[in-house]
């Protein structure tokens, strides 16, 4: 493992935030209404300089009121599902875990649907219902995983995907009793799809909880760089494992509950991102935890721009995209692991 | 480097840990804080166009709506045919890539499908209104209603419902006149047909949305009702709108005619002779005996043409009252 000095960190976090930024702005420039990157740069400065009264209405409606929240949902629920994957993969020492693979996206979108039928009148019901499902399931999944007291990754995983299809058919089940016209809005939902739009509140809960619950995980990054040797090599050199442990499944079920309830379940990216990233800065969870937070936020808003750009002007579920794009890689990570 | 470096460096370490995590998390929270820095306000209406209209929809919801009505975005097949109807169809700037009726609604700009399409595409065709029903997404309902954009949301349950919304929407649009010529010629049309058919035993039918899986109606579609006004009554009879039923329960039921809308050759209206040869299908005595009806595609879509389906549709049933017109 590489030393990690200040610097290396700031130069990553960096480059990965000016990837991102790029990646906003091309993102704000693509959509169904085509936009001049002139026009764009324009506003862009009119909004720096502060002088956003001056841009032309429909322009402020399309690119400010349409576009950038949608963007930033998909960078908030980007950077949940990737840390969420990158903590569950720590936790269970296994580089294949991610909460879409586990179930507990499925977990979290059967709470949160349990809930709008329950106490449809409360706003918060959807991703307290979401962070229950989460949690159960994760529970569910992780003794399901035991074998003879230790985790084994391939019962693990297969524990997992069933809980997920077992999961997915209470799904379908409980779609019944609903009307026909919020079956269509479940179904695009269950697919992955940002195109909802978010209250404020909800909004500012987002972001809180997410900055509250990486902020958390980030707490633990030294410990969890030890977890990776071992749980019984990790409490000899001083790491509260139960602690740990909590603290992590806590917060990685949160965040895969705040990103469910925003956007359903959207698969792949809590996988493969932090992948990617340990292949590119080193599997140091100092590191790797920002990282991950900055590439699970690019990923989902380059996968979000295609899935309103590629059939437009009908839109794709974003679940869509980042399955095509990311269950050809998992199976390619599963081969070379088995090797 | 060993475990055990690592183990004992780990005090040392500790210190430059908090810098970094420090860093770290002013470096998320100067992040999130530039993502909101920009607020998102609600959008107001530039245009100098004080005179609005409340009206409540078929939702319940209140939409204030700028008169006059000069462009419109309809988000359904029926809603494009009843602005053509109600000779409106030069302020329709947008629809569906659904919407095929009339000729002239295929040309419009397409702002995607029914089920998704792109609301970035419908701000920029500026509507003063946009029409939607039922089939349409809540989801894309409440966003334009957050961007300021008025949608009338119609809920047809009965032929009557149909007629009432036409009504509503004429006036909406500021096409009253032809609104009342429309409506009075739909309500002489259905009564028309209730004193001709009255007295004739109404047939058993089945009425097939989709026929893998077999999809049916519920009781509480305007289909259900328009199939009644052409007295026929459905054998299916669930509290769910569009329900798949087992094709078992119709052998045991046996319609005395099957219904399609659309036309042979489409997804949902197979040729007699594929039905004859589907396993199921064939156990229908209405399949062997050729009792299989094809009416016109408006019979699924709450329109004005919707009446010409039903008309249709009960010359097919009951030709003995149709003696001016056998079929």
């Amino acid at each position: 493992m590489k030393p990690l000095t200040l610097r290396r960190l700031l130069w990553t976090c960096g480059s990965l935030s000016a990837l991102l930024l790029v990646v906003i702005v091309i993102a704000l420039k693509l959509g169904a209404v085509p936009v001049s990157v002139t026009d764009l740069v324009m506003s862009l400065g009119r909004v720096a300089i502060g002088r956003s009264d001056r841009l032309p209405a429909e322009y402020r409606l399309i690119v400010f009121d349409i576009r950038l929240p949608r963007i930033l949902l998909g960078v908030m629920v980007g950077a949940s599902l990737s840390v969420a994957g990158a903590g569950f993969q720590a936790l269970l020492r296994n580089p294949l875990a991610d909460p879409y693979v586990l179930g507990v996206s499925s977990g979290s979108a059967l709470g949160a649907i349990i809930a709008i039928n329950v106490a449809p009148q409360f706003a918060l019901a959807t991703p307290l219902g979401a962070f229950l499902g989460a949690v159960a399931t994760i529970t569910c999944v992780y003794f399901l995983g035991l074998r003879e007291g230790n985790l084994d990754s391939t019962t693990l995983l297969l524990a997992g995907i069933i809980c997920a299809s077992f999961l997915s058919a209470i799904i379908m089940f409980l779609m019944t009793t609903l009307s026909s016209r919020d079956q269509r809005g479940m179904a695009f939902w269950l697919m992955g799809d940002l195109s909802t739009p978010q209250t404020s509140d909800v909004r500012w809960l987002f972001l809180v909880g997410l900055v509250v619950a990486i902020g958390a995980i980030y707490t633990t990054a030294a410990d969890l760089n030890l977890l990776l040797t071992g749980e019984r090599e990790a409490a000899h050199l001083g790491v509260e494992v139960t602690r740990v442990k909590l603290v992590v499944y806590v917060a990685a079920s949160l965040l895969t509950a705040l990103a469910v309830s925003a956007s359903g379940a959207i698969g792949y990216v809590g996988l493969l991102i932090p992948h990617a990233m340990r292949f590119l800065f080193g599997s140091d969870y100092r590191i790797l935890i920002p990282a991950s937070a900055l590439g699970g936020a690019i990923a989902i808003v380059a996968a979000d721009a295609m899935a309103r750009t590629v059939v437009a002007p009908t839109e794709l579920p974003v679940g869509a995209v980042t399955a095509i794009a990311g269950a050809p890689i998992f199976i390619y990570l599963l081969r070379r692991r088995m090797r | 480097m060993s475990i055990g470096a690592e183990g004992v460096n780990r005090n040392r370490r500790r210190s430059g840990a908090r810098t970094l995590r420090s860093a770290a998390a002013a470096l998320v929270l100067l992040a999130a804080g530039a993502a909101f820095a920009y607020p998102l306000r609600a959008s107001s209406d530039s245009r100098d166009t004080p005179a609005r209209l409340a009206v409540t929809d078929e939702f319940g919801r209140t939409i204030q709506v700028p008169q006059p009505v000069l462009r419109m975005v309809s988000l359904a097949p029926s809603m494009t045919e009843t602005i053509f109807a109600l000779g409106a169809g030069d302020r329709l700037v947008g629809d569906t890539d659904a919407c095929d009726y009339p000729a002239a609604a295929k040309t419009t700009a397409k702002v995607g499908s029914v089920e998704a399409p792109s609301i970035e595409t419908i701000v920029a065709l500026r509507p003063d209104l946009v029409l939607a029903t039922s089939l349409n997404r809540q989801e894309t309902v409440e966003a334009l209603d957050r961007l300021g954009v008025p949608v009338y949301v119609a809920d047809p349950h009965t032929v009557q419902d149909v007629v009432q919304s036409t009504a509503r929407l004429a006036n909406l649009i500021g096409a009253g006149d032809a609104g009342q010529a429309l409506v009075g010629n739909l309500r002489a049309r259905l009564d028309a047909l209730r004193r001709r058919l009255s007295g004739v035993p109404p047939s058993r039918v089945l009425f097939v949305v989709w026929t893998e899986p077999l999809i049916s109606i519920g009781r509480h579609t305007f289909i259900t009702d328009a199939l009644a006004w052409a007295d026929a009554q459905s054998v299916v009879d669930t509290e769910r709108d569009w329900p798949q039923v087992s094709l078992e329960e119709m052998v045991r039921l046996q319609p005395a005619y099957l219904v399609f809308a659309g036309s042979h050759g489409d997804a949902g209206a197979p040729s007699l002779a594929d039905l004859q040869a589907r396993p199921g299908w064939r156990d229908l005595e209405a399949v062997r005996a050729g009792r299989v009806v094809v009416v016109s595609d408006a019979l699924a879509r709450p329109c004005p043409r919707l009446l010409d389906a039903i008309e249709e549709l009960a010359r097919d049933l009951h030709s003995e009252v149709f003696p001016e017109n056998p079929r």
